[in-house]
């Protein structure tokens, strides 16, 4: 078996089982193993992947939810093992339960995007691009048959898809159709490459002499996108050689965790101020100077944006029913964003 | 201070987790019997049923045997309720091998829910008895799963395909072709979600039986972009083999880019128009490394560990890849349509998929198409850091291959802090291996980061890798060497601060770099070195220490001004030699022997350091820096420069010496490949491309063109394995080597060949050997060279085994024997001379003569009313367990009545059971243990014998001893006759194909206690020479003789294999000396390999003396083989 098999099989099965349990870590397997057992079981057969398409298994194996739990407690005799077999086993979109039925037609439409970057020691841009995904969650009746065009397909650098969407209108007009699954799927992945700027600047400054060092790091946004930008933190490994640390902000709060990895949320930035962290870091003795340097790890999340310029154009239904309510947002967050001192 | 709120604290959160708990399955797994299950399990209801099963499976999860229950689980199979239904079945697989008896019992349920109108019942009941790997219901499984093939339900036919594997594992030959037939079924189901699984039996099943996969080779490729992902990387894995079987590599991809460049056979297809533009396009690149590629090419199809093997000798083109084993991507539509249906799947969101899809289009896509698949690839870089290993991996190859490919995007191979060391290293490679002149300065920024990375051991790999980004572009070696040496001295601030061994890596390898990068054009770096000297006094890690001391002996005669510093230096290391560490001490004897060899002035300064140096070291407390100190003394002081001592004493001449003092003192002439790029390779995105051996399970692509269109309804893949075989025989490079001047002696060979061919045939009459041009079909011998021949012969080695005729012809074996007498030197053994001169030799068709020796069990005269019983041991090897040995017994009636019910059992036995019975129960019991396994498998009776008329039976037989003969009882017409077995130790090993190589490779392990020796007499060939004397043929034919009557004794009297024979290409026509005969097998209980080497010593005519060597692991078993071969060997034959 190839060895990508064996790690995208356990990615899909840590994937359904935290979509089950609403996480994934010992005390929830433990407390939800025949559950566990009957995913398992229906999910591999003799080493071989069998049924991995989250909406089937869905539909075979009742995920626990409140309902189900109540109920076992009261009447102490619940099922989760569906009776029947789920009609799109059969059907060529095994990704999409049979006829679904919903009073109002929605299909939102997320952009996620995130960025990373690499900004070296002189400070330049060495490497900026953004992952994207897009995101849909559509309650629609019947067969949907819908398309999605980008304004801008052409900076579009790779994409991957999901089973559902037809390759050759992709091929021959970058236009995205498909029969959408129902509920939340991520429906393609893509990539944006040599972007110019990132939204927020991260100036790290180390100077060591006499066996301290002295840090400062400013950050600061860069080019103002009418969005606030959120939740930013930043994150660095002190090097091994340091013995202590005394780092204060004047923004945020500063916490030292007991492996050495320094971590500094500032969340929104103000107004008024530049946020900035200074300290020092007292090295081992017989250390003069600092020779390796940490790189910072810089997270942040902007709203209603996708920094990588991608917009959707429009979306259609072929089969149009008598309502039909759409939802487009954007979101970008910090990917692997680090900027090295 | 509070200790009851900490309490409250403790209990409230314990309160709230438990209000997540409740309703879920928590309460089960904490307590699973607080109750007790088995009343449960007896309940009526469905309800009781499921907790206590549930319950079970706790206690299965915590690794406790409820297998007791079995009996009251199985029952429940029956239950209506699906959940109790799938919770059996869970404890049921778990169970099934354990208990297979009660298993047994479920069997009618799950034939009834076979019937279910349900087909989720149906689907579970076939995967469950499938699962169930028993032997015995196979044959039922088989029909449910034929019957499954048929089922309406999609989900059905899919597990049905599912099943097939299962069924499969079970290796039961009988079922291998009604598999097959399903297989084949359901790879032509309309449903994609079935073929899918179709292809993944296929591959598990029956990979080589590609026919089935002609049928419907178009409407696979259709359907594959439906397939649901997992089926389609099995299907397009098979479908890529299908092309290649089927139509052979394509001319526009990579795999051909070398073959158009140097061989001859292209070029014979030259006319083709496609082929010219190839050419050119492929010259105008110039990116490829043609070398690699065609070593990737024919690793993915030959697997790398039999390319490497066959090519380490010299043979190295008997593989060729001939123009027809190529077709056009452009033309063919086959093809076409397998690049067009995978090249969408380049998008999939499954990265095994992606990484499928890259391969084929790898293999098979025209040159300049290749580079869809570089985005696809960069794209799988981000995910998690193991798949990231796996494409790195993957990429690692094609970078290397194909430079150009991914050069342009280096920027996505920039290393990301949160990375593994594994990533990164993978990435530093592939970042040193296609870095170009226009990309570089942007890496070495990179670079120089990365050397202030906390992580110290990649900030080490980083100073390897410029190194090595500078020894390829040799522009930048002097940047290169700047940095570095700036970077070393600034280490020097941390060298004294025990910081460890990562800050003295970084060190070394700095060191290391500027070594390599030195070497490359020493003079133009004369001031480094010079450099690099100064700062020795501030070095203070050993390894580097070393290298630099190294470099002052290796150039201590570049430029101008080293030399002027040598005297200097030379003091400055004697003065702190009793300070250094060992690898220096022994670096600075090293070079100070060296400079004293090159000396040309100060040559007194220089021979008082080495006296004190010597001195110093005879002294010193490491055994090794005393044993270099003594040798070095030796060696300089006698002869080189006369100090005094020992003058005159040596008789040899002072150059030579001179020569030798050089050669030891380590001038490095042969370049040691310092890459650590392994050279094998896999198929792309396989296991053993990670592992880089080949993992179980692992398959080359098949050779080209190898499907044949008349093999349609070959069943299993033994035809495919022959045909491999022949195309080894049938391809090989005749002719261009072979002299036709030399036709006298050819036609010669002609006739001997013509005496021999009568005894057919060894290797099938495929229509390969027709081609030849040559009346026989089967060449009786064939010679080609030893590998390690001397190295003057290189230039006109032999390829590939050729006719004794053609080679004879050959210049290169009037150039062996005009070497062999030319060459008078008295320092080379004359073991090494044997060796040099001697030639392989195979006997095409020694198998067809061997006639096992008979023995005979029951003697007509005496005591067997006339029937006479005979048995030679046979090759075949028991298929039912490895103790097991076959005989080939020979009834014949020699009396005048008719004889009845003859029958050979053992004696301590029970004849009253039913001999069809115990069949049954050894072939159920001979997977499972090794001790049940019979003395005898009971043979099939022989009914009747009519008078003179004989009968033939194989008997499966355990010997207890190796020795001891095994006591049997023979029933005829009721009575009892007791018979002896003599056991031959010669049988019970079976024959062990391997290389020359592997031979002597493992020989090579099996040394001194597992090595035996015995010599004995031989005079059988003298028989054999005087019969042929007489057919006036020619003196060289002694050999052949010799050889044939040795093989054919040996392989007459034990089941070995032949692995080769050694002959002496020796002047005196009549000294069979030299000639060496190897078998291999092993020995049938253990699978010990067992190697046995003939050598003969003697005259041709003479009574030849044998010594015949052992090597085996089991020293008991090896000592009685050996005795054996001595034993029969001696004692002549019976003609």
């Amino acid at each position: 078996m190839p060895p990508l098999m064996g790690i995208e099989f356990l990615c899909r099965v840590s994937d359904v089982l935290s979509d089950y349990l609403g996480g994934l870590n010992e005390d929830v397997i433990k407390d939800n193993f025949v559950i566990v057992y009957e995913l398992l079981d229906e999910m591999i057969d003799n080493g071989f992947p069998l049924t991995t398409e989250p909406n089937i298994l869905r539909e075979m194996i009742a995920p626990p939810n409140i309902v189900s739990k109540v109920l076992s407690v009261v009447t102490g005799n619940s099922s989760n093992v569906s009776d029947t077999l789920p009609g799109a086993t059969g059907s060529c979109i095994p990704w999409r339960a049979a006829d679904p039925k919903y009073a109002n037609n929605e299909v939102y439409v997320d952009l996620v995007e995130e960025m990373d970057a690499v900004i070296n020691r002189d400070g330049a841009l060495v490497k900026c691009e953004v992952y994207g995904e897009v995101r849909v969650n559509s309650h629609l009746s019947g067969l949907p048959d819908l398309t999605l065009s980008f304004a801008n397909p052409s900076i579009l650098d790779d994409v991957r898809f999901h089973p559902c969407v037809r390759f050759r209108p992709w091929e021959s007009h970058q236009i995205l159709s498909f029969v959408p699954p129902d509920g939340e799927f991520k429906l393609m992945s893509y990539r944006v490459k040599k972007l110019k700027s990132t939204p927020i600047y991260v100036k790290p400054q180390l100077s060591s002499d006499a066996g301290k060092c002295r840090v400062n790091v400013l950050v600061g946004i860069r080019n103002d996108h009418g969005k606030t930008i959120d939740s930013i933190t930043l994150q660095f490994q002190l090097p091994p050689c340091i013995l202590s640390a005394d780092l204060t902000s004047n923004t945020g709060t500063v916490n030292i965790l007991g492996n050495k990895t320094c971590s500094w949320s500032i969340g929104r930035i103000p107004k008024d101020k530049t946020p900035s962290l200074s300290g020092t870091l007292v090295l081992e003795s017989e250390l003069e100077r600092l020779h390796v340097f940490p790189t910072f790890r810089v997270g942040f999340k902007i709203m209603g944006v996708a920094l990588s310029g991608l917009q959707i154009d429009k979306l259609d239904l072929k089969t149009a029913p008598s309502r039909l309510y759409k939802g487009f947002r954007a979101l970008t967050r910090a990917g692997e964003f680090e900027v090295r001192s | 201070m509070f200790p009851q709120f900490g309490a409250t604290a403790d209990t409230l959160s314990k309160a709230s987790t438990m209000v997540f708990r409740i309703g879920t399955d928590a309460h089960l797994y904490d307590d699973p019997d607080d109750v007790s299950i088995a009343p449960l399990l007896d309940s009526k209801f469905d309800s009781e049923k499921c907790e206590a099963l549930k319950r079970l499976l706790a206690l299965i999860a915590q690794g406790i045997d409820v297998s007791n229950y079995f009996p009251q689980v199985v029952k429940n199979v029956a239950s209506q309720s699906l959940e109790v239904k799938k919770l059996v079945y869970l404890y049921l697989l778990h169970y099934a091998e354990k208990r297979p008896n009660e298993a047994l019992l479920s069997i009618n349920y799950f034939q009834k829910d076979l019937g279910d109108p349900n087909p989720l019942v149906r689907a579970w009941a076939l995967r469950t008895m499938a699962g169930i790997r028993l032997h015995v219901i196979a044959p039922l499984v088989l029909v449910a799963v034929g019957k499954c093939a048929r089922d309406p339900s999609v989900y059905v036919r899919k597990c049905a395909a599912n099943a097939l594997p299962k069924l499969h594992d079970l290796r039961q030959e009988e079922h291998a072709l009604a598999i097959e037939e399903i297989v084949g079924k359901l790879l032509n189901d309309h449903s994609p979600a079935v073929v899918g699984a179709a292809a993944a039996a296929f591959a598990s099943v029956c990979p080589y039986n590609l026919s089935l996969i002609r049928r419907n080779y178009r409407k696979l490729c259709e359907i594959l972009p439906d397939v649901e992902e997992w089926g389609q990387i099995a299907l397009i894995g098979i479908l890529l083999r299908y092309v290649i079987a089927s139509h052979g590599l394509v001319k526009e991809s990579i795999m051909f880019s070398l073959q158009c460049t140097g061989s001859s056979h292209s070029v014979k297809d030259g006319p083709d128009a496609d082929f010219g533009q190839v050419k050119e396009s492929t010259d105008m690149d110039g990116t490829c490394d043609y070398e690699f590629v065609n070593m990737v090419s024919r690793c993915y199809i030959e697997g790398p560990d039999e390319y490497l093997s066959r090519s380490s000798y010299a043979n190295r083109e008997s593989f060729e890849l001939t123009g027809e084993q190529f077709t056009s991507g452009k033309s063919n539509d086959d093809v076409k349509i397998l690049l067009y249906s995978t090249s969408p799947l380049l998008w999939s969101n499954n990265s095994a998929v992606v990484l499928a899809a890259a391969g084929v289009h790898w293999v098979m896509a025209p040159k300049e198409d290749v580079k869809r698949i570089i985005k696809p690839l960069l794209f799988l870089l981000r995910s998690s850091n193991a798949s990231k290993y796996v494409v790195l991996c993957n990429i690692q190859v094609f970078a290397k291959a194909m430079p150009s490919l991914f050069a342009p995007y280096y920027e996505d191979f920039f290393i990301c802090s949160s990375e593994s060391y594994q990533v990164k290293a993978l990435k530093l490679e592939i970042l040193s291996s296609f870095a170009t002149d226009s990309s570089i300065s942007s890496i070495f920024k990179e670079f120089q980061d990365y050397i202030r990375d906390p992580d110290r051991r990649f900030a080490a790999d980083t100073i390897a890798a410029i190194g090595l980004c500078a020894q390829r572009l040799p522009k930048m070696a002097h940047i290169c060497v700047d940095g570095l040496l700036a970077l070393s001295r600034e280490e020097f601030v941390t060298k004294d601060f025990g910081f460890g061994d990562q800050e003295a890596g970084i060190l070394t390898h700095a060191i290391l770099s500027i070594k390599s990068i030195i070497k490359q054009d020493p003079p133009s770096h004369e001031k480094v070195i010079i450099q690099l000297v100064r700062s020795l006094d501030s070095v203070k890690v050993p390894a580097a220490r070393a290298m630099i001391i190294w470099m002052v002996g290796e150039y201590s005669s570049l430029g101008e001004i080293i030399p002027r510093m040598l005297n200097t230096v030379l003091k400055y290391l004697a003065w702190c030699f009793t300070s250094e560490a060992l690898e220096t001490k022994l670096q600075i004897l090293n070079t100070v022997c060296k400079v004293l060899v090159g000396a040309t002035e100060d040559l007194l300064t220089f021979k008082k350091i080495f006296s004190y140096l010597v001195e110093l070291a005879e002294c010193d407390l490491n055994y090794d820096v005393r044993d270099r100190a003594r040798f070095l003394k030796k060696l300089p002081s006698s002869n080189l420069v006369s100090i005094g001592q020992e003058e005159g004493t040596n008789d040899l001449p002072e150059k030579d010496l001179h020569v030798v003092a050089e050669c030891i003192l380590g001038r490095e002439t042969r370049k040691v490949k310092t890459e650590s790029f392994s050279y094998r390779f896999y198929l792309p995105g396989s296991l053993s491309q990670i592992v880089l051996h080949a993992a179980p399970g692992y398959e080359p692509l098949p050779k080209p063109c190898s499907l044949l269109l008349d093999d349609l309804n070959v069943p299993e893949g033994t035809s495919e394995i022959k045909k491999r075989a022949a195309d080894y025989s049938g391809t090989d490079d005749y002719g261009t080597s072979s002299d036709p001047s030399d036709n006298e002696s050819a036609s010669d060979y002609d006739s001997q060949h013509s005496v021999a061919e009568s005894s057919g045939s060894a290797r099938g009459d495929d229509s390969e050997f027709t081609s030849e041009g040559n009346d026989n079909a089967d060449p009786l011998i064939q010679i080609s060279d030893i590998g390690n021949a001397s190295e003057n012969q290189n230039g006109v080695s032999q390829s590939g085994p050729a006719n004794l005729g053609e080679l004879m012809s050959d210049r290169a074996l009037e150039s062996w024997l005009g070497e062999h007498s030319g060459s008078s030197n008295p320092g080379i053994s004359e073991q090494s001379q044997v060796r040099i001169s001697s030639a392989r030799i195979s006997l095409g068709d020694v198998g067809k003569r061997v006639k096992p020796k008979c023995y005979s069990l029951l003697d007509p005269a005496t005591s067997g009313n006339g029937l006479k019983v005979d048995y030679s041991f046979s090759s075949e090897i028991s298929s039912m367990s490895h103790l097991l040995v076959c005989i080939e017994v020979f009834f014949k009636n020699c009396s005048s009545e008719t004889i009845s019910e003859i029958t050979l059992v053992d004696e301590d036995s029970n004849r009253a059971l039913d001999a069809a019975d115990k069949a049954a129960d050894v072939n159920q019991s001979c997977l499972a243990s090794s001790d049940n396994v019979p003395t005898l498998v009971p043979m099939e009776s022989i009914a009747s014998l009519e008078p003179d008329q004989t009968a033939r039976r194989i008997v499966q037989v355990r010997f207890h001893h190796h020795l001891l003969p095994l006591k049997l009882a023979l029933y005829c017409d009721g009575k009892k006759l007791p018979v002896k077995l003599r056991p031959d130790i010669g049988y019970f090993v079976k024959p062990l194909p391997m290389d020359v190589e592997v031979f002597i490779d493992k020989e090579s392990r099996l040394p001194g206690m597992f090595e035996y020796t015995r010599s004995c007499a031989f005079t059988d060939h003298i028989e054999e020479l005087n019969k042929e004397n007489g057919d006036s043929l020619f003196v060289k034919d002694k050999f052949l003789a010799i050889c044939e009557s040795l093989a054919l004794k040996i392989l007459s009297n034990a089941n070995l294999c032949l692995v080769s024979i050694d002959m002496p290409v020796a002047a005196n026509l009549d000294d069979a000396s030299g000639l060496r005969l190897r078998f291999s097998s092993a020995i049938l209980s253990s699978s010990i390999p067992c190697l046995i080497t003939i050598t003969v010593e003697g005259k041709c005519s003479d009574p030849l003396n044998l010594s015949i060597k052992v090597n085996c692991e089991e020293t008991v078993f090896g000592l009685n083989l050996l005795n054996r071969i001595a034993n029969f060997l001696v004692e002549p034959t019976l003609s």
